[in-house]
């Protein structure tokens, strides 16, 4: 009975549901909601928590605001992460390419005088081919993506100190256009709009579009992928190049937050959105990096931070926070991946 | 020859259960020494339980074993034989000489290796057994696999022993690379090594070994002189009974003009082939375990480079270098030997498996999925296929190896392929899932496709198919169909590898 009403809307909705486990018990079923919408269930204790305990401070306007534009970043660049990463590879330049884009979008306006239009397209060129230097690499020349993408974060972190002369770029006399396009317009903080609109997006792509299954495909079985016709090379070519693509604008969009080109602004961001993916890929699709998994985790990291920060923990704690997570959300995926496998070795009853 | 030194092994009433299997039932076998003794039968005939007695690996129940007149109680560590499995065990990355030190031990001074050495010892051990020494500090990966074989050789005789267990040491050797391994072993006999050498490839035997010894479900049957044999007298031997080249069935289809034309493929160390099938016809490739000849099947479908030869479909000639998403497009379909690790899609539902490159949209990659379409297409073949559990959102991992397979199977037909190629379709699923996959070729088969089944499961080509081709070293070596495709014929063709190709009537 509770098995068959909780089949039939993931049967309508199609997906690959932990929730439909044929002839289980209700206990393993219960495990499986609190599998897929664990994420939501912290979310949710996390926002009820440190709102009773910082009433008047955690679920502020302000407050909510400032978390959204801050984290803006970090989400684009874990939706970034996220491409390559369904294919099981992974892409370490993201934080690098964030603080050139970031760097870049300042030092062309103020030091070339370049219209921001001119020079975020200018950008986005660069961060394609950045992207495709990293396929290129992975695909042709058969890198593997963890050295390959390491190395070129590395240069692409060179580039931005050797533009910048290793120096801060102040954003003096930025457009107005540039500086507002962060601000928030009708309560509502615009790269939080971004963001949904990335993230609508991408979920059609992955949910909805034959190459968002074969990407998955691609990482469930590469050999398997290439032999049911697949284009394996295309494909994580296709994703390096986007996730390249979205660091950039990620990059762009920092910048108008920041109004100053840094040199050392980057790499922090890595670990941070790499977190949310993986710990993105133990919820709502469980075994798989997902993009609503991994916008909650954004939020689960970010209002959890935020509270924890308000009780009056250090600034470090951050890092303790991220690295934990990181172990944590990586640890939880390989403990949910041997479950698995258990269960797919072990003799089934009729 | 009689010689009054004892023989190099004297085995007497041997035996084994295996819970309630009699793997060896009182079996005996004599090898003399500086002899090549074959030791052959089917599969389950009890010879890998009998090297594993041998090796010390498996206790016997009852029975003795003599090596040179001393009765032993083998061990794995101390027994004086040397082992060659078919899987050498040698490490690609690793010299020559690295990999006969994991044998014998790296001579040290100081606790630090002597490379000198090392590199000695390993010409010396080749020297030893009169071949010539490959330079040492080679890397094993950059030798043919006939040296590999024959370094597996030198090694296990490095220990100083004389008495050496083949087991199918050229199952996936081919010709030539086979003539130049029979050269050193027949140096080594004369040598005064006496060798065990099991092979399921019977004509090998002619010319090489000395004696030959046959078991049948777990007993002794004969043991012979090879000069007083004839491959007939084997086969009959190994079967227990006439050989029956004849079924009674007859039932071959108006066979209609062919779908498939393969000339003159070469493919890695397969080849040149020419076969053709028709429409509406399943055809066996058959060979033996190990042989490389699904090579030939993957080259029709693209994913093996074919050196030479043209394949045609329905007339038009499939490019050589057409793509695996072409050849698709074009309407093949392979479904791979290895299901988990080149079908299944672990952590994925049933539909996604179905449907990894969604149909009808080939080459469009950012159209949407039609959801409806493939949710009515899944269910409808979990249930043409009986898949357990009846539910596309099931993760493949969930399912037995007969209902993956049933998906998997499933997968290829969604694609409305004309030609396909079928590896090893049954190998470790159930009973039931067998009969329903048999159900569905024949059904795929009778709509008029063309099937090539490549398999090395004799039984499954006999009731499956309606003509097979009995691949040896790369060639077409026989040709069974209709009433002359029984399982015996494709032993005894399959094992003697019958150079002359048999019309068929």
């Amino acid at each position: 009975m509770l098995d068959r009403k909780l089949s039939d809307p993931a049967l309508n909705e199609g997906g690959a549901r932990a929730i439909t486990v044929p002839s289980r018990s209700a206990v393993h079923i219960l495990s499986n909601i609190v599998a897929v919408y664990g994420l939501l269930v912290v979310f949710t204790l996390v926002l009820i928590i440190f709102g009773a305990l910082r009433p008047r401070s955690f679920l502020s306007v302000s407050n909510v605001n400032s978390i959204m534009v801050s984290q803006s970043v970090t989400a684009m660049l874990a939706l970034a992460e996220m491409l390559p990463l369904a294919t099981k590879q992974f892409d370490l330049s993201v934080g690098y390419h964030l603080g050139m884009a970031q760097m870049l979008i300042i030092g062309l306006q103020v030091q070339q005088g370049l219209s921001w239009p001119v020079a975020s397209a200018m950008i986005l060129m660069l961060s394609v081919l950045v992207g495709f230097l990293n396929g290129a690499l992975v695909t042709w020349l058969k890198i593997d993506s963890f050295i390959a993408t390491m190395g070129v974060g590395t240069l692409l972190y060179g580039i931005s100190n050797w533009y910048s002369n290793g120096e801060q770029i102040v954003g003096m006399s930025l457009s107005d256009s540039f500086t507002n396009m962060t601000g928030i317009v009708h309560g509502l903080p615009l790269p939080a709009l971004y963001v949904g609109v990335l993230a609508i997006i991408l979920w059609v792509v992955m949910e909805r579009l034959p190459v968002g299954r074969h990407l998955y495909v691609i990482g469930s079985n590469v050999r398997a992928a290439e032999l049911t016709g697949i284009r394996v090379s295309n494909h994580i070519m296709g994703a390096f190049v986007a996730s390249g693509f979205i660091s950039g604008i990620a990059g762009i969009v920092l910048g108008s937050i920041l109004q100053t080109g840094t040199p050392s602004v980057g790499p922090e961001y890595l670990l941070p959105a790499f977190a949310a993916t993986l710990l993105g890929a133990t919820s709502i699709r469980p075994g798989r990096v997902n993009v609503i998994g991994t916008l909650l985790s954004v939020l689960v990291l970010a209002f959890s931070f935020s509270g924890v920060q308000q009780l009056g923990a250090p600034f470090f704690v951050q890092y303790f926070f991220n690295g934990g997570i990181l172990i944590v959300a990586v640890g939880l995926s390989v403990y949910a991946a041997r479950r698995r496998q258990r269960a797919a070795t072990t003799p089934k009853n009729p | 020859m009689a010689s009054i030194a004892p023989p190099a092994v004297a085995i007497a009433g041997l035996s084994k259960s295996f819970l309630s299997t009699r793997a060896l039932d009182r079996v005996d076998l004599t090898i003399r020494r500086g002899e090549i003794h074959a030791l052959v039968g089917e599969n389950g005939a009890g010879k890998s339980t009998l090297i594993k007695v041998l090796a010390g690996l498996v206790l016997p129940d009852a029975g003795e074993i003599r090596i040179h007149g001393k009765v032993v109680e083998p061990h794995p560590d101390t027994v004086p034989i040397a082992f060659v499995h078919q899987d050498i065990g040698l490490v690609d990355d690793l010299s020559i000489g690295e990999n006969v030190a994991l044998i014998t031990g790296y001579p040290r001074s100081w606790g630090m290796i002597k490379w000198k050495k090392v590199w000695a010892q390993t010409q010396q051990t080749y020297a030893a057994m009169g071949v010539e020494p490959p330079d040492p500090r080679a890397p094993v990966g950059t030798l043919s696999a006939a040296s590999k074989a024959v370094l597996g050789i030198v090694r296990a005789l490095s220990r100083k022993v004389d008495i050496v267990v083949l087991d199918e040491p050229t199952a996936s050797l081919p010709g030539p690379d086979a003539q130049h391994l029979f050269e050193v072993l027949k140096r080594l006999r004369a040598a005064g090594t006496s060798i065990l050498y099991v092979s399921h490839r019977l004509n090998e035997l002619f010319g090489l070994v000395d004696s030959v010894t046959v078991f049948r479900d777990g007993r002794h049957v004969s043991s012979r002189p090879i000069g007083e044999l004839t491959p007939d007298d084997i086969v009959r031997d190994m079967l227990g009974r006439e050989l029956e080249l004849h079924k009674d069935a007859v039932a071959i289809g108006a066979v209609s003009k062919p779908l498939l034309e393969v000339t003159g493929l070469c493919v890695g160390d397969q080849g040149p082939l020419s076969f053709s099938i028709a429409s509406g016809e399943i055809l066996g490739l058959i060979g033996l375990r190990g042989a490389g000849y699904e090579a030939i099947g993957r080259a029709i479908f693209g994913l093996s480079r074919q050196s030479a030869g043209t394949v045609r479909l329905a007339g038009v000639e499939v490019e050589p270098g057409l793509s695996i998403s072409d050849r698709i497009a074009r309407g093949i379909a392979l479904l791979a030997g290895d299901r988990l690790r080149e079908s299944a899609l672990t952590g994925m539902s049933l539909r996604e498996n179905l449907f990894p490159n969604p149909p009808g949209d080939h080459g469009r990659l950012f159209k949407p999925v039609d959801r409806p379409r493939e949710a009515r297409e899944t269910n409808a073949i979990l249930d043409r296929f009986d898949v357990r559990p009846r539910n596309g959102a099931a993760l493949i991992d969930w399912l037995s190896g007969g209902n993956q397979q049933k998906i998997f199977v499933g997968r290829w037909l969604a694609t409305g392929a004309k030609v396909y190629i079928m590896e090893e379709p049954t190998a470790g699923v159930d009973i039931g899932a067998k009969a329903v996959i048999h159900r569905i070729l024949k059904g795929l088969a009778a709509d008029g496709a063309a099937i090539l089944v490549v398999s090395s499961d004799f039984e499954e080509v006999a009731s499956l198919c309606e003509r097979a081709l009995i691949i040896g070293r790369g060639a077409i070596t026989g040709e069974l169909a209709g009433a002359s495709l029984t399982l015996d014929g494709l032993i005894a063709r399959s094992s003697l590898s019958a150079p002359a190709r048999e019309e068929v009537h």
